[in-house]
């Protein structure tokens, strides 16, 4: 408790009493009344009965594992059986969002590399304007263009058929081809910068000498750079893997008509379901799921969470 | 030798990455000027600028994007100082309290949006019911909840931009300052706020522009009211216009703009650092100046605007109408003659088509013409020649689609 004391009293010391205040009142409002608590309120929200405001605090308002036994083993009619749509649509979302990072990581490893050791100057500057701009539009706007490229009457349909590849349209939105290639568009950027970033500091002697033992250009890559750049490709990979496993508009638009989104759910027990705690507690399973499974890699990966966001 | 091959592969690579990046943009962009009603490159009919009017008189998109600018200033002047309180802390503890810190402060950046949406919504809602709130208070006011989700996490935003300058901060400024007898206030104020200054600037400017765009957070906060991009999601979702694509050329165009201003702007600086400055000669110095450039750039718009407000297409469109109804009766007339051919014999002209067999006639192939068939029933018609089997199946038509509804409707309404 002394120890805290004084480390306040360091604080103040160090800022004065003005912006000692404002760094903790800054901080404090943001970790509190922003960040955790509402997550503790989702919490205990997703322990509740779904209840009309009326009988809200009521005697009824107790504490239940309902919402969560609803989604392990769906609506008590159905019988003790698996709740096998719902989870298997969150398996599928952390496949598809696995699938997706990869994706990424193979298409912006090697522009990341250029970028860091062959692009100078102007050059240099010009393609990473060039790979900002396009982020500028958002995240809707980008989903339509691919729902434009993948249509039925869309521009690779059209061009296939013009050449002759197929004869009939393909659905590529049903095949959730669009999804993919939009969701995988979609979070280039958040993949290529940690890359570059933990690449770049790479000393290119290093790579000579690897060159000079007589290592190949794959050796050079497999054993120097990626052992180098692993913060980096984790920081890319956990940014990606998140944000396409709780991504909302790109599966509400390039999704197929039977294709579902876990967040999907989540959205419809909420907006249309009018059921917040369900919602609540799918939201908490897919949060920890999403952690659990990033922590797991980092795990095996030998990561520490200290390099995301560098 | 080996450098040609080695060379021309890391160039193909990145044409084709520069391709998949702008290449759905473009494609985009494009659609906006055809006059198709449904968004698309072909078949193309008409080089038309009234997807862009027809934004223009969209009132849920304007009052949309009245209230993401709203939000967005709010986000930009809460998020910035909390990330910069976040960011001077950190820099301020030791090392094992700062890495704890850090999870935390990074946390929110991880967090599915939906998930931060949500709660803030939850957390609100819950505090407004256990103070007695009414309905129309800040607990649950679409904008103000909105401000609060999205500063979650932007301010995680502008941290990391914080950080990367701080980084390259001399402390022993501040040591100076201190010894010259300034107080730890003054300090801060004067010496640590100016070298922050650059970093201030373009955390706020991410902030805003991460604000704009946000959806998943934002269509859970939002509640009642409407920001761009949930407008723009339902447009979407809803049915696709191509005044969506002409949305996205104006955020492109402003883009481009900007960035090109801003690499213009770069260049001179690093020219007048290295003295290369072209002194000598005013005119290349006056043409590479960011200003007129802008200039240039607002010209060359105001331009392009002035082309499209004056630009007619209707002789164009009309034209687009009459060939496909051309082609509409053209179809027809082959359809009648079909059935003709089918009918058993003239001798029977009181009741031809009732005794039309088969599927052939399902109402959904007749409905189109329903409108103006000509009785013409010419004793012995040809059969037609160039229509086998499933031509006349519905959705044998839609391909082209000139023959999707969507594609009629305007003619029908020349029609009457």
């Amino acid at each position: 408790m002394s120890g805290l004391r004084a480390f306040f009293a360091g604080f103040v010391d160090r800022n004065g009493l003005p912006v000692a205040i404002y760094l903790g009142l800054a901080v404090t409002i943001w970790v509190f009344l922003l960040v955790a608590l509402p997550q503790l309120a989702m919490l205990d929200f997703s322990f509740r009965h779904n209840l009309p405001p009326s009988k809200m605090g009521g005697p009824e308002d107790v504490y239940t594992l309902e919402q969560y036994r609803y989604f392990f083993l769906g609506s008590e009619i159905g019988g003790g059986d698996w709740n096998a749509l719902d989870i298997g649509v969150l398996f599928k979302t952390l496949l598809a969002a696995v699938a997706v990072t990869l994706i990424d990581l193979a298409i912006c490893y090697p522009v990341a590399y250029l970028l860091a050791h062959s692009a100078r100057g102007a050059a240099g500057r010009l393609m990473v304007l060039a790979l900002i701009v396009p982020f500028w539009v958002n995240e809707i706007l980008r989903a339509f263009a691919f729902r434009i490229l993948f249509g039925a009457t869309g521009v690779i349909n059209e061009a296939g058929m013009a050449m002759g590849l197929w004869s009939a349209p393909i659905d590529f939105v049903g095949e959730d081809v669009a999804l993919y290639a939009g969701l995988s568009y979609a979070y280039i950027l958040l993949m290529i910068f940690p890359l570059y970033n933990a690449i770049e500091s790479l000393d290119r002697n290093q790579i000579e000498a690897a060159r000079d033992m007589g290592a190949s250009r794959i050796q050079v890559h497999w054993k120097v750079v990626i052992p180098y750049a692993k913060p980096g490709i984790a920081s890319g990979s956990t940014m990606v893997f998140m944000l396409t496993a709780g991504a909302l508009a790109a599966p509400q638009i390039l999704g197929g008509p039977s294709n579902l989104w876990f967040t999907q759910i989540v959205y419809q027990w909420f907006n249309d379901g009018g059921n917040w705690p369900r919602g609540s507690a799918y939201a908490i399973v897919l949060l920890a799921v999403c952690i659990g499974f990033v922590m797991l890699m980092m795990r095996v990966f030998r990561v520490s969470i200290g390099a995301i966001g560098r | 030798m080996t450098k040609g091959p080695a060379l021309l592969l890391p160039v193909l690579y990145l044409a084709l990455f520069f391709a998949y990046l702008f290449g759905p943009l473009a494609i985009m962009a494009i659609t906006a000027f055809n006059s198709a009603g449904f968004p698309r490159v072909s078949p193309w009919e008409c080089l038309t600028f009234g997807w862009f009017g027809k934004l223009a008189q969209d009132t849920r998109l304007l009052e949309g994007i009245g209230n993401s600018l709203i939000i967005g200033v709010g986000v930009v002047l809460i998020a910035v100082p909390i990330g910069l309180a976040a960011a001077l802390t950190l820099s301020q503890v030791g090392p094992r309290l700062r890495a704890s810190l850090y999870t935390v402060f990074i946390a929110p950046i991880l967090v599915p949006g939906v998930v931060i949406g949500l709660s803030t919504l939850i957390f609100w809602d819950r505090l407004g019911a256990m103070i007695g709130a009414d309905y129309d208070t800040l607990f649950y006011d679409g904008i103000f909840l909105t401000i609060a989700g999205q500063v979650t996490f932007i301010a995680a935003y502008s941290m990391l931009v914080f950080l990367s300058r701080i980084s390259r901060f001399d402390p022993t400024l501040t040591e100076a300052a201190l010894d010259m007898g300034a107080t730890p206030t003054q300090a801060f104020v004067k010496v640590l706020l100016p070298f922050m200054a650059p970093a201030i600037a373009s955390a706020a400017v991410l902030a805003f522009l991460a604000s704009m765009e946000n959806y998943n957070t934002t269509v859970f906060t939002v509640v009642a009211e409407s920001t761009f991009t949930t407008v723009l999601a339902s447009k979407v979702r809803y049915g696709l216009d191509p005044s969506i694509s002409a949305v996205a050329v104006i955020i492109v165009a402003f883009t481009l703009i900007a960035a090109t201003v801003f690499e213009m702007g770069k260049r001179r600086q690093t020219r007048a650092a290295s003295g290369l400055l072209a002194l000598d000669r005013p005119v290349l110095r006056l043409i590479a100046h960011p200003l007129f450039v802008a200039g240039l750039m607002a010209a060359l718009v105001g331009g392009v605007v002035w082309t499209g407000a004056n630009h007619d297409s209707s002789v164009c469109e009309m034209q687009v109408l009459d060939d496909k109804r051309a082609v509409q009766e053209r179809l027809e007339q082959e359809r009648r003659e079909r059935i003709e051919a089918l009918t058993p014999a003239p001798s029977a002209p009181s009741a031809p088509t009732q005794s039309a067999p088969g599927g052939a006639f399902a109402p959904g192939s007749l409905a189109p013409g329903g409108s103006a068939p000509s009785p013409a029933p010419s004793p012995a018609p040809a059969p037609a020649p160039s229509a086998p089997g499933g031509a006349f199946v519905p959705g044998a038509l839609a391909p082209g689609g000139a023959f999707a509804p969507g594609g009629l409707a305007p003619s029908g309404s020349v029609d009457n």
